[in-house]
Formats: C-alpha cells, sequence, structure tokens
C-alpha cells in the first residue's frame, strides 16, 4: 500500500469507516442484557465486527441496544439517554419486550408496549432472550444498513 | 405458642384484640395472630421487647387486597440458635379509602422499603413515616396497581399505556368476560320471551 493509491466514494470511505467502529452504549434494562454481556465477552466477541467498545457515556456513543424491559418509569429516561447521542445514531431494540412489551404486552400496566413509542428504532431483534448469534446478526444488519447510507451526498444535495 | 402468645399481647397490650387464626382443614400453612390496626406499634413493640418470645427481626411486611378490606400482614422472626422462631401477624384495614397505619419503622430499619412498597401496591398510608414515597412505580403514578379495582392509567407523560394500533382488544380478559356476559343476558332474555 506504500505510495499507493486507493479511489473511493467519500460516503462510501466515511460509511466504511463508521460500520466497522460502531460504539454502542453500556446500557442494559433486564435479562436481555445478560445476554448483551455474553456477546461482548471473549466467546462470541462482538470486538469481530468493529463493536465491542461499549462506552460509558451516550456522548461518546453511537449505538444504543435497548436490552430489555422498557417500563413507563425507564422510557422517559431512555428517551434523554438518546438524545444525549450524537448524530449519526442507531437504535437496536433487542428482545420481545423491547422490540413490543414481551410477557407483559397484554396486562403489563407499567410496561412500555414497544420501544419504538420513544425512539426510533432501527432494527429489531426478536427472542426472549435473544442468542448472542441472533443479537450478532442484528448489529450485521444494521451494519448493512449503515453501508448503504449516503450522508454526505444527502446533505449537499439538501443544501444545493 | 399461638394461643399463649394471643393471650400475653391481649393481657400486655389492652385494645390489641389479638385472636388466632389457624390454618383451614386440610390445607397447608401456619396459623397467625390477628390484631386491632389501631394497636399495630404496641403489638409490635411487645413483640420485639418481651422476654420470653422476642422477634428481633421483621422479615416481610406484604398487603392483600381482599375487596372488603385490606390484610396488612408482618412476618416476624427470630433467628436465635436454640429457639428459632417466627410469627405471622395480620391486621385489617376495612377503610379502602383512605387506610392507615402506624409505622413500625421505629422498631426494624427493615420496614421502611416494605412499607413503601405496601404504600405503592396498595395504597396504605403508613403513620411517622421517615420517607415515605412510592418505591417501584414512579412519583407520579395514578392509583396502586395491586387493588382488586386497579384501573391503569390511559397516558403516562404522553406515552400511551396501551395503544390501540399494538392491542388485540379481542383476546383481552375482561373484553372476553363482558361479552360473555352480554350473550349470557341475551340467553336469558329469550328464554323469558319464549
Amino acid at each position: 500500500m506504500q505510495d499507493g493509491i486507493v479511489l473511493a466514494k467519500a460516503d462510501e470511505l466515511l460509511n466504511w469507516g463508521r460500520k466497522n467502529s460502531l460504539w454502542p452504549m453500556t446500557f442494559g434494562l433486564a435479562c436481555c442484557a445478560i445476554e448483551m454481556m455474553a456477546t461482548g465477552a471473549s466467546k462470541y466477541d462482538l470486538e469481530r465486527f468493529g463493536c465491542g467498545a461499549f462506552m460509558a457515556t451516550p456522548r461518546r456513543a453511537d449505538l444504543m441496544i435497548v436490552a430489555g424491559t422498557v417500563t413507563l418509569k425507564m422510557a422517559t429516561r431512555v428517551k434523554v439517554l438518546y438524545e444525549q447521542m450524537a448524530e449519526p445514531k442507531y437504535v437496536i431494540s433487542m428482545g420481545s419486550c423491547a422490540n413490543k412489551g414481551g410477557p407483559y404486552w397484554q396486562h403489563g400496566y407499567h410496561v412500555l408496549k414497544g420501544v419504538d413509542e420513544v425512539v426510533p428504532v432501527d432494527v429489531y431483534v426478536p427472542g426472549c432472550p435473544p442468542r448472542p448469534e441472533a443479537l450478532i446478526e442484528g448489529i450485521m444488519t444494521l451494519q448493512k444498513k449503515m453501508a448503504s447510507e449516503r450522508l454526505l451526498a444527502d446533505k449537499w444535495v439538501k443544501n444545493a | 405458642m399461638l394461643s399463649e402468645l394471643s393471650s400475653l399481647i391481649n393481657s400486655k397490650v389492652p385494645n390489641a384484640k389479638a385472636e388466632v387464626i389457624n390454618p383451614e382443614e386440610g390445607s397447608l400453612g401456619e396459623g397467625s395472630i390477628l390484631v386491632a390496626p389501631e394497636s399495630i406499634y404496641a403489638v409490635c413493640e411487645f413483640l420485639k421487647t418481651n422476654d420470653k418470645y422476642s422477634f428481633n427481626a421483621l422479615q416481610v411486611i406484604s398487603g392483600v387486597d381482599y375487596l372488603e378490606c385490606i390484610e396488612v400482614n408482618y412476618m416476624l422472626g427470630n433467628f436465635d440458635v436454640n429457639n428459632p422462631r417466627q410469627l405471622i401477624l395480620k391486621t385489617k384495614l376495612t377503610d379502602r379509602v383512605n387506610p392507615r397505619l402506624d409505622s413500625v419503622c421505629g422498631l426494624w430499619h427493615a420496614a421502611n422499603y416494605q412499607e413503601r412498597e405496601c404504600y405503592d401496591m396498595l395504597g396504605v398510608t403508613f403513620n411517622n413515616h421517615p420517607d415515605h414515597r412510592r418505591i417501584l412505580c414512579p412519583d407520579d403514578w395514578e392509583g396502586f396497581p395491586l387493588r382488586k379495582d386497579y384501573m391503569t392509567q390511559k397516558y403516562y407523560r404522553d406515552m400511551e399505556v396501551f395503544p390501540d394500533d399494538k392491542m388485540n382488544y379481542e383476546e383481552r380478559e375482561f373484553i372476553v368476560r363482558q361479552k360473555q356476559m352480554e350473550e349470557d343476558l341475551k340467553k336469558r332474555m329469550l328464554e323469558r320471551g319464549m
């Protein structure tokens, strides 16, 4: 590569960088968080996808994995945390509870019926809780979505 | 032990009205002592400080809604190696609108969170509680979820609790029950008409 030239579209180069350094937020709500931790640990090793650097603050993170039951009390906090993240930001809804209320869907007076009521969700991972493979698939799906984004082009076209 | 203890309570605490409740024939479970709600602090103080049957640990405070009354249960214990014992102390509050009890936080610090939970879930107010607020539900929550007549609020801070587009109302239990009642009524009307 020394003295070589690589030709790429600016957007694709940016996307390549962004999708392979996806920093999730250290944020777990219930039992799904245990699976999320297992995904981050050595056996499943999220770092293979550039996604293992769990950030301790939403300001440095660009992915929120909503892992677990979102109660109404927590939903207000979830929204605040999402708003604290810097753009561009992504949300993975992990597990049945975060997707649609899960077992609390019918009688759960205290559970939000899906985290998409308060924040926009990019990828839903079904399961109760999903296995680490399922979460990895969700993250890879998100990476595919990110690779097809055209942030710079959109911005320039919009401001032209 | 229970009958002896209840007569002891009655002799030492006036107006305690302590009585023994034995489990029904053929059913499992332990007997308990029912006391008047006004004397709960005095009874607990006696149970903690007496020499023969002292209970130095409060294990649980729980509440049950029986529609005609709200029952608050205290599970007391003593982990004495030679003579371990425990006691279920019950009290019945007939006022459903504003049930009040004296706090026993002054006797056992463990009562603090337990009483807060009892207030959060059943709406029992505890007099002289040092930190009397909800523990599980948010502070601005409406109603007490473990009451039998509890109705869920429609919105919590602009979030819909049961959004119409996400619920399958046909499957919800009370709708099913209501439909059954309607059908029963129709049947009865038909029978009378015939």
